[in-house]
């Protein structure tokens, strides 16, 4: 049958000006329709002798095969171009922006706060926490300040009642925490405390850590190194500290500590006032009278305690200059710190 | 403290030693100083000159020409002042010489006459007659008759001195002296200290007031001395300079006298004018109606107050103040002084409690110790002596108990050493311990300390320890990381594990965390709404607040909300999602006898940032983290009535909504405000619950869409509820869409509703999925009087 290349050069050239669904359904009713090319040469077949049929017929359908293979691709091709046409439609301008609900911030003070209680968490400390309205005994006598000591003049307190007040530090966890748990004892204790005092450095509610370790064996080289692994965990490795004399009630010997300015690296700057060092918190070894009013026996265990500002620390970190931007919550203040 | 340099230097002998590098060598022992005081600096080449000749200029009236001779010449000035003659000492600005102002004085001619340099009057000096006398006057000022020609004026005038403030500790009432502060510092530079002069002359023996304590337990110690044939006058200029470096008034020797013993040797004195004390000193509590008026001028009511008394009436409020009526003034030709220790407490309660503070009385509080009574009285007497004021008599008159005994410490150079962790050689120890005056002596390996009297703060060898280190230098303490100690687990409690994750949940629905201060003002709760006999009014009163404003402890924790909200929406930032996690405090009765119980709240915030049910989304999130949340209608004031409910769970309790309009405009607030305050307390200390996993079906479920008409008031959610609870096989009901209006009857609406159906054991056959739809109308057509649509 000479004619069947003729016929699938035909269709092929046929199909290739063929460019959407309707043409295509028409080229296949050209084709395979009931007088369509293909459907016509079948019928031929039943005039052929018989020894001839079986490779006519497969002739034929080798055609059918081939035409049909041509359509399937014309399919994909028409269906690739729908689509590229509908991509085209759904351009839109990347350039502005529909932004998601953001992610709430937390505080930059409790901020850390957290860093903080997970450095001192991690170093096996539990972090207890103690009453904001406390009594006179715990912020005051149980840590060796007796009534009428010059040492409560140290601390503007508020008062409630007679023997109530606002706590003036979060030393008082330490006789509470004490009182409850029998060494070895490693706790921190955050929170707020109050005080009279109102500027551009003081508001007369902030915020405390302390810190508190009790053992055998535990010595002011100790509480050195236990500062100083948190100096450099806030500050950066480069970062030293040094004890300078001071005087709490409830420690003996009683430290300032400073550390290495982490701005300047003790060249001098303004963050640390032109001295290279950064007054950061207060700390000694428990006095011996504040364990024995624990029930402690000072002569078996040592410890050493500490306490710093997170207010004051969360400040220097940041470079905030007032206080009360702490606390005006300031959603533009707020939103700084992510 | 004031510490003049030139006063320290009467003890010690500081060499060169710059202000800053003593500073810095005061707080390697405890010592910070707050403030270095240093001479004015624009005052320069300003000397002293004495008058040879003054003329008038023959070219004008006024004018006048001198010469001055400044010791290192003579110098031709022309002055237009017309107080000066010959013979006076005045201060010269020389030529090149600087004045405040940047003023710069050069040669120059007046009227034809070359003139080198310049008078001055106090003004330009920028001195007035607190500092000398006739610096206020309208011309030169002129200098006493004493003045060193060719001397720097700043030191004339006694302002060239540098003053350290330096903040003393509690602990070291003993250094609130110059004295014993140089003592310090003599340690410090390894140098001799030098004690202030004790001895005086004494002459007559007169008879003298006898004195008697009544109340031992608030004065231990009482000495009386008499001067007889006083002059009162003017103190000398080093010591009035002296005393105004250091912050006090001069006013005349005696009193001087007294104050200059006590900034030196820290003992408060106080002198009695002789001639209004009948009989002997008593000192005793005041009596009813007893009243004093103190040298301040005021009237004090003394009754039980300790008072210095004769026989007839109190003269003195002890430690704090003397009377104006035995005050020392001009005429006084008889002085009876005191020197005392008053039980530092007792002072303090009594200057609390009549409202009257003195530089003796602070002194008192700090503490005075045993020996400066007789050390201040003496040193007080020497200085008599010394500036001639009059003659002392030998007769002392004295009460008081037995002096307590010096305190004995013993302990060994191991226990001072396990507290510090680093090894001290014994001897260094002794040493040092010796050198702020404390007796060792070693007996075997004991160090047996002998404490004296001026050392109250030393109690124990933890005491001596420091002492130790403040002179061998904390630089030496090595950082060591607990290695002989016990190791221990630490962790988070369930409470703050549990705030950790509220507050992540919260930052997720995009609520930034917000601080307030835990005192509010009292107006607060109206401002809310609350009606009186609410259990929010039963607030906690601060007795001393810093304003009203800030006076009372919060029993909610809205209002603080309401202002964080207001304070940004006046600065134009209208947008925002708070949370705040803080605590209220609940008062069993007041006042207050037992602490109150201590509430941990959380409060929401949304301004122009969602609806009622972004809130209640919120809200059901987070409550759902602990428990299962019902819901009912809410009481809370402060809420919109129509669009607030109040949600319960296990441990939890609080209400949410929209604000109430007139709250709104009580905290001038945009309409758009919904909050919530939820009380987490017994939650946040309950242990998490643990998620149990559940088997996931592998059929597939179902899903049937409905539409119901129901009357307008029917509460969907609730409806929705209970198809949700009507068959173990609804997994899902998902509302759609609610509509009234057209098509749907007046007093109708059309809700519509997803259902999804999970088969447990087989796939669902078309009549299963019937009779469960049927089984969802039939209820809800019960119950609700819904009707398909």
């Amino acid at each position: 049958m000479e004619n069947l290349k003729e016929i699938q050069a035909t269709a092929a050239d046929k199909l290739i000006a063929v460019d959407s669904e309707i043409k295509l359904a028409e080229f296949k009713a050209f084709v395979f329709g009931k007088s369509g090319l293909v459907t016509e040469l079948m019928k031929t077949l039943k005039s052929l002798p018989n020894d001839q049929k079986p490779q006519a017929g497969k002739e034929i359908n080798d055609l059918r095969v081939a035409i049909s293979t041509m359509i399937e691709n014309k399919e994909k091709e028409l269906h690739r171009m729908a689509i590229d046409r509908a991509i085209n439609e759904e351009g839109i301008d990347l350039s502005i922006d529909k932004p998601l609900h953001r992610i709430g911030s937390l505080h930059p003070l409790n901020r850390i706060r957290d860093k903080l209680v997970n450095y001192f968490v991690g170093n096996g400390y539990i972090v207890y926490d103690s009453p904001e309205i406390e009594s006179d005994y715990y912020n005051f006598q149980a840590l060796n300040i007796p009534p009428d000591h010059p040492a409560r003049d140290m601390q503007d307190t508020f008062f409630i009642e007679d023997g109530i007040l606002l706590r003036s530090q979060t030393s008082s966890g330490q006789i509470r925490h004490m009182e409850h748990h029998k060494p070895p004892l490693k706790m921190i204790c955050p929170g707020r405390v109050y005080r009279s005092d109102d500027d551009s450095t003081h508001s007369p509610v902030f915020h405390q850590l302390e810190g508190l370790v009790i053992d055998k064996n535990v010595t002011l080289c100790d509480l050195k190194g236990t500062l100083e692994g948190f100096a450099k965990f806030i500050f950066g490795d480069q970062t030293t500290i040094r004890f300078r004399p001071s005087y709490f009630p409830f420690t003996e010997p009683s430290v300032e500590v400073d550390v290495s300015c982490f701005n300047c690296h003790g060249r001098g700057c303004r963050v640390c006032k032109n001295t290279g060092w950064i007054e950061i918190l207060g700390a000694g070894m428990v006095n011996r009278k504040v364990l024995e009013n624990c029930n402690i026996d000072p002569d078996e265990y040592h410890g050493f305690a500490f306490g710093m500002g997170l207010d004051r620390i969360t400040m220097i970190l940041h470079a905030i200059n007032d206080i009360k931007l702490l606390w005006e919550n300031d959603v533009r203040f707020l939103h700084m710190f992510d | 403290m004031k510490l003049p340099l030139s006063w320290l230097s009467d003890f010690v002998d500081i060499g060169d030693i710059t202000p800053n590098e003593l500073a810095d060598k005061l707080l390697s022992i405890g010592f910070e100083v707050e403030e270095i005081i240093t001479p004015r600096e624009d005052i320069k080449g300003v000397v002293v000159g004495h008058v040879d000749s003054i003329v008038r200029h023959e070219n004008s009236d006024k004018l006048w020409i001198c010469s001055i001779d400044i010791g290192s010449e003579t110098v031709q000035i022309v002055t237009g002042a017309q107080n000066v003659k010959q013979g006076d000492y005045v201060p010269v600005a020389t030529v090149g010489a600087e004045l405040p102002g940047g003023m710069k004085l050069v040669a120059a001619k007046l009227r034809g006459v070359d003139s080198f340099g310049m008078l001055c009057s106090g003004s330009e000096l920028c001195v007035d007659d607190d500092v000398i006398d006739g610096a206020s006057v309208d011309g030169i000022l002129i200098l006493p008759d004493d003045s060193k020609v060719g001397e720097n004026i700043m030191h004339t005038l006694g302002i060239d001195d540098t003053v350290l403030d330096v903040s003393i500790t509690a602990n070291r009432p003993d250094c609130q002296a110059i004295a014993n502060l140089a003592r310090e510092i003599s340690i410090l530079l390894d140098k001799p200290f030098k004690m202030p002069k004790l001895t005086y002359k004494q002459s007559v023996s007169g008879e003298i007031p006898s004195v008697v304590i009544t109340n031992k337990d608030l004065c231990s110690y009482y000495i009386g001395r008499v001067i007889h044939d006083v002059k009162i006058d003017k103190s000398p200029k080093w010591m009035r300079d002296r005393l105004r470096l250091c912050g006090i008034r001069p006013i005349n020797n005696l009193v001087d006298i007294t104050n200059y013993v006590l900034l030196e040797i820290g003992q408060p004195l106080h002198a009695f004018d002789r001639k209004f004390i009948d009989g002997g000193i008593i000192v005793r509590k005041g009596k009813p109606d007893e009243k004093l008026t103190a040298l301040d001028g005021n009237e004090y009511s003394v009754d039980d107050v300790l008072v210095i008394a004769d026989n007839v009436k109190p003269l003195a409020i002890a430690g704090i103040m003397g009377g104006e009526y035995t005050g020392i003034f001009s005429d006084t030709r008889e002085v009876f002084l005191e020197a005392a220790r008053f039980e530092r407490s007792n002072v303090r309660r009594t200057s609390r409690k009549i409202g009257l503070r003195s530089d003796s009385s602070s002194r008192y509080e700090k503490g005075v110790d045993w020996k400066s009574v007789e050390i201040g009285s003496a040193r007080a007497l020497a200085l008599i002596d010394e500036l001639k004021c009059g003659k002392i008599d030998c007769a002392v008159t004295s009460d008081g108990t037995q002096m307590p005994e010096e305190k004995i410490i013993r302990t060994t150079k191991e226990e001072i050493c396990s507290l510090l962790g680093i090894d001290i050689d014994k001897k260094i120890i002794v040493s040092i311990l010796k050198k702020q005056g404390i007796r060792v002596k070693c007996e075997g390996k004991t160090l047996v300390c002998t404490i004296p009297l001026v050392r109250e703060d030393i109690e124990s060898y933890a005491d001596l320890a420091e002492d130790v280190m403040r002179f061998y230098g904390y630089d030496n303490i090595v950082s060591t990381h607990s290695e002989s100690t016990t190791q221990t687990f630490g962790g988070l409690g369930i409470y703050d594990k549990n705030v950790s994750e509220l507050k992540l949940a919260l930052r997720a629905f995009g609520c930034d965390e917000i601080l307030n201060y835990t005192f509010i003002s009292p107006d607060e709760k109206f401002k809310l709404l609350y009606p009186p006999d609410d259990r929010v009014c039963g607030e906690i009163t601060i007795k001393n607040p810093l304003g009203k404003e800030l006076s009372v402890m919060r029993t909610q924790t809205v209002s603080a909300m309401l202002s964080s909200i207001a304070g940004n929406c006046a600065r134009k930032n209208n947008v925002m999602r708070f949370f705040e996690i803080g605590k209220v405090f609940i008062a069993d009765k007041l006042p207050l006898t037992t602490l109150p119980d201590e509430r941990d709240v959380v409060s929401i915030g949304i301004c122009n940032d969602g609806d009622f049910y972004t809130v209640k989304a919120i809200v059901d999130s987070i409550v759902r983290m602990f428990g299962q949340p019902e819901y009912t209608v809410s009481s809370a004031p402060f809420l919109h009535p129509k669009q607030s409910l109040r949600v319960e769970a296990h441990g939890i309790s609080g209400d949410f909504g929209k604000l109430h309009p007139l709250v709104c405009e009580n905290y001038e607030l945009p309409k758009n405000v919904f909050v919530a305050q939820i009380d987490f307390t017994d939650a946040l200390n309950d242990l998490p619950r643990i998620p149990q996993f559940t088997a996931i079906s592998k059929l597939q479920p179902v899903d049937r869409d409905l539409a119901l008409i129901v009357a307008k008031d029917v509460a969907v959610g609730k409806l929705l509820g209970d198809v949700k609870n009507s068959s173990g096989y609804i997994t899902d009901v998902k509302l759609f869409d609610i509509y009234e209006g057209e098509q749907i009857p007046a007093g109708y609406k059309n809700i519509a509703f997803s259902v999804r159906f999970q088969p447990a054991e087989r796939t669902f056959s078309d009549n299963e999925i019937k009779s469960l739809v049927d089984d969802i109308l039939r209820l809800t057509s019960e119950k609700y009087g819904a009707t398909l649509r």
